[in-house]
This record gives structure tokens, sequence and C-alpha cells, in this order.
């Protein structure tokens, strides 16, 4: 695994701009930056991340299973306890899942160590999908990448397929996302793309121009009724809405299902160290107060159950902290201890790589760096390509 | 080949928004006329148990209840379904009673991506024989056979309780999503 400083393309910020991907600068930093890219072997992507990722999802799936089945999990997992049957339920119906993005941290030499799972709303879809490869088909022509170069890379073909799966055809889809937030609504807009080359129709909503009718049912910002909905929302926070107790009677079918309720929070973590203690690709997880003393003692990471893009996350050596995330929303949630594992290091920045799993495959990468050690919301996404 | 072959996708703010050939894969199915049926087939070393067929019956029963086609008058049930095929139902929330085609069996398939699941999609008589899965996309000769079929058949059809998706309804409130999530970003 390598990281190769490589030549820009020289209008790169013009064509991002027509093509609409407005947040390839952020606060005035870089956020899209090919400058470099990571280079890995074939055999590093096949069998280090591709083929572990589509094992760490089936055995997501058995924790899912085992949670549903032991109260004591179920009241871990900060899921509002009238709402435990509607996702058990939906669990039983076998509600298909359409995507997620495993992070983890491979230097290319041992196996890939599991961060978390962004089980419910990853974002960076647009990215991972379609400007990167974008980016390769350039450098190809360009000669800036070899031939014999490719990428991990299938997202947009399986995402189609699996929509496919998920509905007949002609369904019509809504999409929702918080309204005002660029890269939400890319994540969601590269969605519907897929959709709509599934034979589905494609229906955007901004999320809180939800309604419902007298007869329970919800509608979108036209006032029509919702049959389908895939959410750019967390379901903890859904679950803590008002409208959350008309899920069970709406007649609507929710995409990311509500059984990712469990996986969406990182209490699986723990519950995947339990079930399979010194998996090589499993970092060692406690619950905060079931962590051993000698692990709370050694390099670990605290993190609550609910956060995303690194927030509130404290890098502890012993009860001295080594580093900390900048946000600090998610606090007051429970915690769980991970044992601490460096990020490899290339150029003084830490790569991440984000691995997407659709229905429940592998089938593409995406990496993200970071100067700190916690990958955070100022991350640069970095290109990659397959080289031998 | 590791990536994508045609993905230059346009954020353009709304064109993907507003409805292309899709994959069509097939798996193993069995079409039944009823749990027992299922269950004389059934065998530990197959590739359906006798749970399976429970638990494809049950799930059958519960989607026929939410996705069957509802009409409003027991001729247009029978134009659609074939005489005696259509029971009448009270209404379950406003308006009227309605008629729809009752549960005539269910299909039973093996689920893509392995993990030794099955899927459940129940059928409904089809005027002019044969029968068919609740929205029609799919139709099946008989019943008490198997054979290779698209796993599409098995695609949960839109809930046809209450109005249709897509219909413009009284609403009640708004607002009702996005309290909890407001100050912060979503994305992961």
């Amino acid at each position: 695994m390598q990281r190769i400083p490589l030549p820009e393309r020289p209008d790169w910020r013009a064509e991002a701009e027509k093509l609409g991907f407005t947040f390839a600068d952020m606060y005035g930093e870089p956020y899209w930056d090919e400058t470099s890219a990571y280079s890995f072997t074939l055999q590093q992507v096949e069998d280090d991340i591709e083929d572990p990722c589509t094992e760490l999802h089936a055995m997501c799936r058995e924790a899912v299973a085992a949670v549903l089945a032991s109260e004591t999990l179920m009241e871990r997992m900060g899921i509002p306890r009238p709402h435990w049957d509607l996702v058990a339920a939906n669990w039983q119906a076998g509600e298909p899942e359409l995507y997620g993005r495993f992070d983890l941290a491979y230097d290319g030499e041992g196996p890939a160590k599991l961060l978390e799972y962004n089980a419910d709303t990853p974002t960076s879809l647009y990215e991972s999908a379609s400007f990167q490869w974008l980016w390769f088909e350039q450098q190809q022509a360009a000669r800036v990448l070899p031939q014999s170069a490719d990428q991990f890379n299938g997202l947009h073909e399986a995402l189609v397929a699996r929509f496919a799966q998920i509905f007949a055809a002609d369904t019509d889809v809504h999409f929702a996302a918080i309204a005002d937030a660029p890269e939400d609504y890319a994540t969601v807009e590269t969605l519907a793309w897929a959709a709509r080359e599934a034979g589905l129709g494609a229906h955007y909503t901004d999320l809180d121009k939800i309604g419902i009718t007298a007869a329970g049912q919800f509608t979108d910002s036209e006032d029509q009724v919702i049959g389908a909905l895939f959410k750019l929302y967390p379901w903890e926070d859904l679950l803590r809405d008002p409208f959350a107790d008309h899920l069970a009677g709406a007649g609507c079918r929710f995409i990311e299902p509500a059984w990712k309720a469990i996986l969406s929070n990182k209490a699986i973590l723990p519950v995947l160290w339990q079930m399979f203690p010194d998996h090589p690709n499993l970092l060692p997880a406690y619950f905060r107060d079931e962590a051993p003393a000698d692990l709370l003692a050694s390099r670990h990471v605290i993190k609550p159950i609910f956060s995303r893009e690194g927030q509130s996350i404290t890098l502890y050596d012993g009860k001295r902290v080594l580093e900390a995330a900048t946000a600090r929303d998610y606090d007051q949630h429970p915690k769980i201890v991970q044992a601490y594992h460096a990020l490899p290091e290339f150029a003084g920045m830490h790569p991440v790589i984000g691995a997407w799993v659709v229905g429940e495959a592998c089938v593409g990468m995406g990496l993200r760096e970071d100067r700190s050690r916690i990958t955070q919301d100022l991350s640069r996404f970095k290109p990659h390509f397959i080289e031998g | 080949m590791k990536r994508s072959r045609n993905v230059a996708l346009v954020l353009l703010g709304a064109a993907a928004f507003g409805v292309a050939g899709c994959v069509e894969e097939k798996t193993e199915a069995a079409a039944f006329d009823s749990k027992e049926s299922c269950l004389a087939e059934a065998s530990p070393g197959g590739w359906f148990t006798a749970a399976d067929c429970e638990t494809a019956f049950a799930e059958a029963q519960l989607l026929h209840e939410e996705t069957a086609p509802r009409y409003e008058s027991r001729e247009l049930c029978e134009q659609e379904h074939g005489v005696d095929a259509c029971g009448d139902q009270a209404s379950s929330g406003g308006g009227g009673g309605f008629f729809m085609p009752m549960l005539m069996g269910y299909m039973i398939g093996q689920a893509l991506g392995g993990g030794g699941r099955v899927m459940s999609q129940p059928v409904v008589r089809s005027a002019g024989g044969g029968f068919a899965t609740p929205d029609g996309s799919t139709k099946i000769g008989g019943l008490n056979g198997g054979g290779q079929i698209k796993a599409s058949a098995f695609a949960k059809a839109p809930v046809t309780k209450g109005l249709a998706p897509m219909t413009k309804a009284q609403v009640q409130s708004r607002g009702g999503f996005g309290s909890s999530g407001a100050s912060r970003s979503v994305g992961g």
C-alpha cells in the first residue's frame, strides 16, 4: 500500500463545479484532494478488504439476531423500549438492507481492523461511487495512471441491482434528508440515480416536511403519500422524534430497515468481540463498565455508542488523554471502550479505508485521510487505484 | 475488473429525481397451495426445511394482507382475478369496505447472497387461469411445483392498505421528524 504523489487534472475544480460537486473544498480547506492517491495490489484489495468485509457483514447479521434474543443486550443498544417490537418484527420479516460502510485501519500488511460500521447513514457516496471513478478514467486517458491499473469500485451497478431486488418495478421511492446540507444531498442524489436505473420512481422531500394523515400514513413535501422511504437520518433520532409512534402503522417501507438501529450504534462492537473473540479483523471492545483493567491501563479509545465523524471520541493512554475530537456533541451517551490500533502514517497523514457493502457483499472502497489520528469531518477524500 | 463501467453521474440538484433496465437474477423457487403441501416436500437436506415452510407461510399471510390489490366492487375484483376469487373486507381505517383476491397459495424462494434463508411471496388467482404475485408482475401456471424464477418475483409489492403511494392526501400535521438530530451532521 503506497501513497503516490500525482499531478492533478488541470481543470478538475471547474469540472467539479459543472458536475454539481460543490463541496470539493470545505471551510477553505480541500476536501477532495488528488495531489496524491493511494495504491493497492489486487491481492490486498481482494484478500484484505473485500472478502473480510463481506464476512464482517455476515457476522454483524448474526450479531443482530443475538441482540434481539437478549433483553440485556437490547438494553445496551439505546433503542427506546416502546420500539423494540418494531425493530424485532422488521428483522423477522427479513426486510432487506441497502448499503453500509465499514471504517477500517489497514496498512497493506496485517489484517484490516474494524474501527466502526456506519450501517445506517454512511455518506461520501458520490465521491466513492462516481467522482473517484471519473478521476480514474481521466487519469488513465492522460497516461498518469497505467492502462493496467484498476479501482475497487463496483458501487453504482451494485446499488442498481440491489434496488431492483428490494422493490418491484415502478415502485415509487421517496428520499429524505435534512435540508440545506450539500454533502448529505449528494449521497441521496447518487442513490436516486441508481433507483431510477433500477426502474423505480425517485422523489425527494426535506425530512422536516414529512407529514401524517388522519389514517396514519406519511406524506411528502407535496402532500403525497409515502409508501417507501430512504432516509439519510439516523434510526436513533427517528425513534426519538414525535412521529416515531406512527412508524408501526404507516405501511411505509424504510431504507435502511429498522433493524439497522442495532448495527448503527457502536454497542455492536463489544457484542461482536463477545461473539467472535480474537477474530483477526476485530479489535477488542467492551462496554465501559465491563472493560478489563489491563485494557484501561494501556492505549484505548472511548467512544459514545452514538457518534459520527469522530465526534466525542477520546484516545487515552491509561488515564492520560492523547487526543480528543474537537466536536463533542455526543458526550452524554453511554460509552464503549475499544483497544487502540494506530492508523498507518503516510507523509504525515493517517488514512482510513471506507469499505462499502451493498446488500450483503463488499463492492467498493473510498479512502479518507487526516493529520489527526481521529478521522473527523474535515478529513480529506483520497482517490485510490489498484496496480499489480 | 473491480470497477464500475458507467458511472458518469451528475449532481444537478434535481435531475436524478422526477422515473430504465434492470439486472434479472434467477433463484430456486417452489409454489404451494398450503403450508401442508410445503411441509410434505420439505427435508432437512433440501434447500428448504419444515421450519422454512412455517415462517414462509406466516410471512405470506402478512404480505397478502398488506399488499394484495383492493377493489371498490366485487365485479372489478373478479374481472382481474376470476369468479369466486375475491372476498370482502371491512375497511381498516376511513372509507367504505373493499374487495380483495383471496390468498391461494405462496411461493418460497432461495434468498440470494446465501445464508440459507428463504423468501416468501403470496399468490392470488389470475382471471383466465394461473396465479400471480400481489402486484401482478410475476405469473405462474400452477401450484405445487418448482423451478427457477426471477428473484425480483419476491420483491415486496407496494402496501395497498390505506391510500396508494403518491396519492395526494389531507395532511394533519407536519415536521414530526428531524428535531432529534437537528443540530448536528447526520452523515457518517
